[in-house]
């Protein structure tokens, strides 16, 4: 699965330790979320969403797709 | 409300004198092991146990360096958790081998159990804190560990049943488990990043 989070983190000029705290998890989940070896859960995908204030399918997309 | 404060890198001398300091404790365990392991009548699975004891804290005096070190802004999460489970484990492997020189087994053994039972409180509470990656990577590691564990002990039974190979101790299974749990908790770790 791809995703937009290191640009959408980028963006907003937040650290990933501003993101991780802002979700609820490590500094390394957030750093294997943005280099792909890590896929969320579908609980923590909404938190996602919701801390970038964008819907699901905009920040994750399928890599099969 | 985010600080929008970038990560602040670590200095050039930081880093210099991170590395020597952790260079400092890799050359302080391989003096230990010399030490320990110069007496060549010792059997290979205490050997085993002190090499894996002595990772174990290495690792975790490793650990506590970095998580001591690094970036204020970076929260500490679970590492003291962390810590104190890889430091228990190898003092808990030393124990068996070397306090019964200084004090009688009995009370060694129940320090053990003592020390077991503050690793297992230790443990439990990083599962409840750990992030859901964290508790996947410890999810993968002990499966890794189990079906290669599960089928080398079927295969060794099957050979000792058949009186190819001679019997092996306890002691030495729990070197070789301990041994395969730190390698599988290694590649479960580096699939995610974590290093």
């Amino acid at each position: 699965m791809n995703n937009r989070l290191k640009v959408l983190r980028a963006e907003r000029n937040w650290s990933q330790a501003d993101l991780a705290a802002a979700l609820g998890v490590s500094r390394q989940t957030v750093n294997a979320l943005e280099t792909g070896r890590y896929d969320p859960s579908l609980p923590l995908a909404f938190k996602i969403a919701r801390v970038f204030e964008q819907p699901i399918e905009s920040i994750f997309s399928d890599s099969g797709a | 409300m985010m600080s929008e404060i970038q990560d602040r890198p670590r200095s050039l001398a930081a880093k210099v004198g991170l590395t020597v300091v952790l260079a400092g404790v890799g050359a302080f365990c391989g003096y230990g092991m010399a030490q320990l392991f110069k007496d060549h009548g010792a059997p290979w699975p205490d050997v085993l146990a002190v090499a894996m004891a002595v990772a174990l804290i290495a690792i975790g005096l490793m650990s506590a360096i970095v998580l001591f070190t690094r970036p204020s802004t970076i929260p500490k999460g679970c590492g003291v958790l962390q810590i104190a489970v890889f430091l228990l484990a190898g003092v808990m492997l030393l124990l068996p081998m070397y306090a019964p020189a200084a004090i009688a087994p009995d009370v060694v053994f129940g320090g053990i159990v003592l020390l077991l039972a503050t690793q297992t409180v230790a443990n439990v509470m990083l599962w409840r804190r750990a992030d859901e990656m964290l508790r996947q990577v410890m999810a993968e590691t002990s499966a890794i560990a189990f079906w290669a564990l599960q089928t080398a002990l079927f295969l060794y039974a099957a050979a000792e049943r058949l009186g190819m190979v001679d019997s092996i101790s306890a002691w030495a299974l729990m070197g070789i488990l301990m041994a395969v749990y730190l390698l599988a908790s290694i590649v479960a770790s580096a699939r995610r990043g974590i290093t």
